[in-house]
């Protein structure tokens, strides 16, 4: 099936986060087409350049969220010179709309009781309805007319954002809003809306985009499913958002950060811009099918911003479990009485960059404790990252050389010992140095792996020193409690007696570090590698996409299934298989768009890939599958029973649709070359098409599509 | 309430260490996620009798005073204004106009002194040959016109503009003479060159070019102070126009000093200062083009560069239609076509065409000026001349 990627500031740019999951996903979902649609959060993010693309990614649009937007400068008079008078009410009734419910303030709780509270729910239901219908509006008429960022830079846009935050019941400090803070803030409203005048959505240009996909998956829940949500309201395109870290927190963050900076924005601007990524988040997580947070912490933000417990579904991040293989393997048989991995003395080892959240502080002194009761035991401080660390702003290198200071007064044997060989009670050393030349062999050089954060998202040392077979001592920050799952000890943060007491008890019973470190292995490798994560993510594309055949279809295809005697509302009446590529299922390639009211199809337009869909795209826009004869002698039909009747035998996964995904890819193999060769000239006209839509001018919005087989011209 | 402020209440301390934060949010969620990123937990919360650090979050909200519900909207105001004037302060600096070096800050003066150069080496070069004088006032115009170009690096000048701006320019310098000649059944192609440029002319408008710059300048620093300390739309307009009508006024003043020190130098170097009409007229034709000039350079400072080019077209197209009206006047049956230019010039000489097409082209762009620079998003951001 077609994914579309939705990421801001993420994947397909070296420099964006989250994106290694990205890469790894789609490296790892290989039977399923994959069209990246990036939003760039600044210039440094673009100059760094793309990540090497998976050959499963067949299209890549990026559109930049900074920088002055298209059209006429900031001063001219853009919404009157664009928009005629009747777009400029229907711009004025929906950015009022949008407007309002961003400016208007919490519901004030008058009065205590069940029937305030109602109240409240119910208001804040209505303005969060106000939103999304000013939301939709304005991208409606941005994809009827265009021209909605100048409209939104106009006098007209201020003024109307002006009189929302005086009406009465507006937050406070909207009230204070002065005519700099409006400004301010509709020029970021004026950025951050620039999704909805983008040319993805297979209206306007002649690339389909996300109206031919199957699925948006949007990494993050603010920006980045902003398209998704267009998508879902105009072509019923299910909404699947991942958040590793959730967005609205890390604005939080930032908008926190900025308040206390020389050149920050006023309170105003970042109250009205917390309420929009509010909003924005709310609607997301309202019109989202599902919501894979990472991990606990993230799905009680996500709980708490209005997102229903239902349709959570907790996916943790997966780690490339391979490097410390070896390491692992060897603890595991190594039982209580030690094996030639361990070293003479009792080591503790702890591994990160050294920065102020990591706590080495209190690192050092619950070890100073250590020694008192286990005299002979070693510390040993391994820092990765260091040269990243050293290039940043100086507060990591700073920390870390107080660290040192620190350790080398309390041990001060230390000192002088690190440089000659190690016999002092605790070294540092950096990554990559013979003492510790991979992150497994420094894992594996202590019998105790210590965490002492007071600050943490998801641990990655702790589940890597997991993935080593190492029993650990953390505190409990973050996401630790649920990653470590009591196959290991935890204890309350800046607490340096009980990390210290931990410790103590882990180095004197060598026997519970080794059941421990056993426990922490198979639990690590049970849920938190990479085949977990991509797995699940598997199982979510395919069922959210038979869901949503029922209901896509319901209106559309109803009328066509009645003769089969099928209903339309039931359920698996359309297979999940039925939506698998073209490449795949040959001549059972669905049309790409559903043609019905106001929808646009864009099949017709579209770039043919395969014989099979230019025919299908000359065929009139009636969903494909829902005819009888294809579901009678098509291969969606067939494809099921084969799939579940012929497992691969040399698939290693073992899940049935994982081995059934990679034989179908095998078994049609002469397909997707044809297929491939078809793909990039469909690809070029396309990227041409694109190019003509930039030369008029009408988005800044970059389009380059990517072939099925770029893999081999890089390898040639 | 009161209870809680007692010794034992533990949210007081921990307020009491958070609480630059807990004044400075916007929302109980900006403290809880501050409050995590600094260490505390849900089990830290449980100490304070919270459910999780969303609900101690929103009791910090609650109580921190100047953002609860005690305090009135006034003290809110005075609050957070003087944040933000202070906070906004360097803002406004840093997107006018840097402070810049010396030099940059003479820049504006060089194409008057390059003019002036130019005209006296044309005074001292009198005697020689025609081609010698005339590669020297070529070289003096290309110097010029470099001199405005650097001056205005960071200005986007539209094409037409600095079409248009040159015509009028031309004109300014030929013509008076030309509508002279052309009235008076000329010219004579081979053997008619102005006999007489106004030297005046252009040395006025090369030494009005700075205190246009400077008035331009001084418009858009004051307009973004206002900027920061007006509280709504209606104020800041309020406020700017007297700065607009103040900067085109000083302006104006500026003008017709230069233009008396000018005629002065003139006079005293024993040249008379006009050509071709009575020197008011003339010198209300000239006052008229800078101030022409000056409007499209605030409109095309502040984003308006579409307009500013209508602007001056329009004059261009006034003046070029007037000679044109005087060609075709020459056809038979056509003579009316020139009724009104010859009716003018008699009446208040030659630069009566100048005078008319710059002063109403001027007036409009004055009062385009009037509501778009007194709106608020022509002052945002990179939109004030540097």
């Amino acid at each position: 099936m077609r994914v579309a990627l939705l990421t801001e500031g993420g994947f397909p740019y070296a420099r964006g986060e989250s994106a290694l999951w990205c890469d790894r996903l789609l490296r790892g979902l290989e039977g399923h087409e994959f069209g990246v649609y990036a939003l760039s959060r600044g210039p440094r993010q673009e100059a760094a350049g793309w990540r090497e693309l998976p050959r499963n990614v067949v299209r890549v649009r990026t559109a930049p969220l900074w920088g002055p937007g298209p059209g006429p400068g900031p001063g001219s008079d853009g919404g009157a010179v664009s928009y005629g008078r009747r777009e400029r009410r229907r711009f004025a009734e929906h950015f009022t709309a949008l407007a309002e419910a961003v400016c208007a303030g919490e519901a004030e709780d008058g009065g205590e009781g069940p029937a305030a509270e109602e109240a409240g729910v119910r208001q804040s239901t209505a303005q969060a309805d106000r939103f999304a219908a000013g939301l939709y509006g304005l991208a409606e008429l941005a994809s009827e007319r265009g021209g909605l960022a100048p409209a939104l830079r106009s006098e007209f846009a201020v003024r109307i954002l002006e009189s929302a935050c005086r009406a009465p019941g507006a937050l406070r400090a909207a009230h204070a809003a002065q005519v700099a803070d409006l400004l301010a803030v509709t020029e970021r409203l004026e950025r951050a809306l620039r999704p909805l005048s983008l040319d993805w959505y297979g209206a306007r240009g002649e690339d389909p985009g996300l109206s031919a996909a199957d699925l948006c998956h949007a990494v993050g829940g603010g920006l980045a499913a902003l398209p998704g949500l267009l998508a879902a309201r105009a072509y019923g395109v299910p909404l699947l958002i991942t958040e590793y870290g959730v967005r609205l927190r890390e604005h939080y963050l930032a908008s926190a950060a900025g308040a206390v900076a020389p050149r920050s924005a006023g309170a105003p601007v970042r109250a009205l811009l917390a309420s929009f990524q509010g909003r924005l988040t709310r609607e997301a997580y309202a019109q989202a099918q599902l919501i894979t947070p990472g991990n606990a912490h993230a799905r009680r933000w996500q709980e708490r911003c209005g997102a229903h417990p239902g349709r959570l579904r907790t996916v943790y991040p997966g780690m490339d479990a391979a490097p410390f293989e070896a390491v692992g393997e060897r603890a595991a048989p190594a039982g209580p009485s030690g094996g030639p991995w361990r070293s003479a003395a009792p080591t503790l080892v702890w591994v990160g960059r050294g920065e102020p959240s990591k706590d080495l502080v209190a690192l050092l002194h619950a070890f100073a404790r250590v020694r008192e009761a286990v005299p002979e035991a070693r510390l040993r401080i391994v820092e990765t990252g260091a040269g990243a660390a050293a290039e940043g702003p100086g507060g990591a290198a700073d920390y870390g050389a107080h660290c040192r200071a620190l350790a080398a007064r309390m041990f001060p044997c230390a000192a002088s010992d690190a440089l000659s060989g190690g016999q002092g009670p605790v070294s540092f050393e950096e990554l990559g140095s013979p003492a510790a030349p991979t992150l497994a062999e420094a894992y594996g050089s202590g019998e105790v792996v210590v965490l002492s954060s007071v600050v943490e998202g998801f641990p990655v040392p702790l589940v890597e020193a997991m993935f080593c077979g190492r029993a650990t001592v953390s505190t409990d920050v973050g996401a630790v409690c649920e990653v470590i799952g009591g196959t290991g000890l935890v204890v309350p943060p800046r607490n340096p007696r009980a990390l210290a007491d931990a410790c103590v008890a882990l180095l004197r019973d060598p026997a519970r570090c080794a059941l421990l470190g056993a426990a922490a292995r198979s639990r690590a490798l049970e849920l938190f590698t990479v085949e977990q994560n991509t797995e699940a993510f598997r199982g979510i594309y395919l069922e959210l996409m038979s869901h949503r055949s029922v209901r896509a279809d319901g209106g559309a295809g109803g009328a066509v299934a009645a003769p089969g005697g099928e209903d339309a509302s039931l359920p698996f009446a359309c297979p999940a298989e039925a939506h698998v590529p073209g490449r795949w299922a040959g001549t059972a390639r669905r049309v790409a768009a559903v043609a019905t009211g106001g929808r646009r199809a864009g099949t017709g337009t579209r770039p043919p890939r395969t014989p099979a869909d230019a025919h299908g795209g000359a065929l009139p826009p009636v969903p494909s599958w829902a005819t009888p004869e294809r579901a009678s002698d098509g291969a969606p039909a067939g494809r099921p029973a084969g799939r579940t009747t012929e497992p691969v035998p040399g698939d290693a996964s073992g899940s049935p649709s994982g081995g059934s995904g990679g034989g179908a890819g095998r078994d049609s193999e002469a397909g997707p070359r044809r297929s491939g060769s078809a793909g990039r000239h469909g690809v070029v006209g396309g990227h041409e098409s694109a190019g003509r839509h930039e030369g008029a001018g009408d988005e800044e919005s970059a389009s380059v599509t990517v072939g099925a087989d770029m893999g081999e011209a890089e390898a040639r | 309430m009161t209870a809680h402020h007692g010794p034992a209440d533990p949210v007081c301390e921990l307020l009491y260490q958070h609480r630059e934060l807990c004044e400075r949010a916007v929302d109980p969620l900006e403290i809880a996620a501050v409050l995590e990123a600094r260490g505390v937990t849900d089990r830290t919360a449980a100490r304070f009798k919270h459910r999780d650090v969303f609900s101690l979050a929103e009791e910090l909200y609650a109580r921190v005073p100047h953002t609860g519900p005690g305090a009135v909207g006034g003290v809110t105001l005075t609050a957070d204004g003087g944040q933000v004037a202070a906070a906004e302060k360097p803002r406004a600096v840093a997107l006018g106009h840097r402070p810049r070096p010396a030099p940059a800050a003479l820049l504006p003066l060089l194409p008057g002194a390059l003019c002036g150069s130019t005209l006296g080496v044309l005074a001292l070069v009198r005697d020689t040959p025609s081609y010698a004088r005339f590669a020297v006032a070529a070289v003096g115009a290309v110097a010029v016109c470099a001199g405005v170009r650097m001056a205005l690096r960071a200005l986007p000048l539209p094409k037409p503009l600095v079409l248009c701006a040159c015509w009028l320019f031309a004109y300014a310098l030929f013509g008076d003479w030309l509508l002279g000649e052309l009235l008076g059944g000329g010219p004579d192609i081979p053997s008619a060159t102005p006999v007489a440029l106004p030297h005046g002319v252009p040395l006025t408008l090369a030494l009005a070019f700075a205190p246009a710059l400077w008035c331009a300048r001084g418009f858009s620093h004051a307009a973004l102070r206002g900027l920061t300390g007006s509280r709504s739309l209606e104020e800041f307009a309020a406020a700017v126009r007297p700065l607009l009508a103040a900067a085109v006024a000083l302006f104006a003043g500026f003008l017709l000093a230069l233009q008396w020190a000018v005629e002065a130098c003139t006079r005293a170097l024993g040249r008379s200062g006009a050509v071709g009409g009575p020197a008011p007229t003339a010198s209300a034709a000239t006052t008229c083009l800078a101030l022409l000039l000056f409007a499209a350079l605030l409109l095309t400072a502040h984003g308006f560069g579409g307009v500013a080019s209508a602007g001056l077209a329009t004059a261009c197209a006034g003046e070029a239609g007037a000679l044109m009206c005087v060609l075709a006047a020459r056809l038979p049956g056509l003579d009316v076509l020139g009724r009104p230019v010859e009716r003018g010039v008699a009446l208040l000489g030659t630069p009566a065409v100048p005078l008319v097409a710059c002063g109403c082209a001027a007036l409009g762009l004055l009062a385009y000026a009037c509501t778009a620079l007194t709106r608020a998003s022509a002052h945002h951001r990179e939109a004030a001349p540097t």
